[in-house]
């Protein structure tokens, strides 16, 4: 029995390290894999929505300035290049360069919110509201609220955590660990932004 | 020592990720804006959606050099229950739309 307990726990017990990885980096890692979850879900919906409705959907080229959402998608891909240098900087100890990068991460993090804010007031202003809007099915100004918001959202508290280790990595009081988790978080906001930019506007 | 020490930028893997991402989203908008056949340009556009996917959580967040079991973790976590809420989802979305406007 003692030998059988111990091979259980041999198989299933884990360790201390199931994943290889320290434990921040684990429940980082489940964080964004549930986060993941909310927008797979958000994902879902909205292709339930436009597969389900019985008036035509809009055609995403009359309503948005394409070239503008590139421009969106080419901040966001920018601004996740400069997170990774960020995150090798702080692993080398290279500090100075770790804020540097970290603020050009801040600026582009800046910019797609500037531009989302733009494209929203946009929006609104040629009349598309949650339930209505002006080009064909009413589900389409729910999904990209719903949708736009919710990464638009996520990009904000993006740039705040990123401040934040901006101010401690200049003072020296972030070990690169936590730019590593700042950049992790970074990166899945980028990852998202490939889902939506394909399935809303392009799609 | 690290492998600047060797004369290799270390940050090099990060701005070739970016030049291929840049690739793939010029090609995706070139896609959209030549009006490619619907047939064509869905699954043209998802697997390079899918392509961008692995390769900002391959490439950016380091997923390739995690333990499988992390790699296993997210990918049945996320692209499993995704599949299987759209697959669950896609009879009942035929059921709403066959059914008559209100």
């Amino acid at each position: 029995m003692h030998d059988a307990a111990t091979l259980d726990a041999a198989h299933w017990g884990g360790g201390v390290s199931p994943f290889g990885a320290t434990w921040q980096k684990t429940m980082m890692w489940i964080f964004i894999v549930t986060d993941g979850l909310l927008f797979a879900g958000l994902l879902c919906g909205y292709a339930f929505l436009r597969m389900s409705s019985h008036t035509d959907w809009p055609h995403q080229a009359e309503v948005f300035s394409i070239p503008f959402i590139a421009l969106m998608t080419f901040i966001l891909i920018t601004s996740s290049a400069t997170m990774g240098c960020a995150v090798t900087a702080a692993q080398r100890n290279d500090r100075a360069a770790a804020t540097r990068f970290l603020l050009f991460t801040i600026v582009g993090g800046l910019a797609f919110l500037g531009c989302q804010a733009y494209e929203w007031t946009h929006f609104i202003h040629d009349g598309a509201r949650l339930t209505t809007n002006p080009w064909g099915a009413p589900q389409f100004g729910a999904s990209f609220f719903v949708l736009t918001g919710f990464h638009g959202s996520h990009v904000l508290s993006g740039v705040t955590i990123l401040i934040i280790t901006a101010v401690r990595s200049a003072m020296g009081r972030t070990p690169a660990q936590n730019v590593e988790m700042a950049g992790l978080y970074w990166h899945f906001v980028d990852l998202v932004w490939v889902f939506i930019f394909t399935l809303f506007y392009l799609l | 020592m690290s492998d600047a020490s060797h004369g290799e930028n270390p940050y090099r893997i990060y701005w070739v990720s970016w030049f291929i991402l840049l690739l793939i989203t010029v090609a995706m908008l070139g896609a959209e804006a030549v009006g490619l056949p619907r047939w064509f340009a869905v699954p043209f556009l998802l697997a390079f959606m899918m392509v961008k996917a692995v390769m900002i959580s391959g490439n950016f967040m380091h997923l390739r050099f995690e333990h499988r079991r992390m790699w296993w973790m997210v990918g049945v976590g996320l692209i499993a229950t995704s599949l299987i809420l759209f697959v669950f989802l896609v009879p009942e979305t035929y059921n709403v739309s066959t059914r008559s406007a209100p």
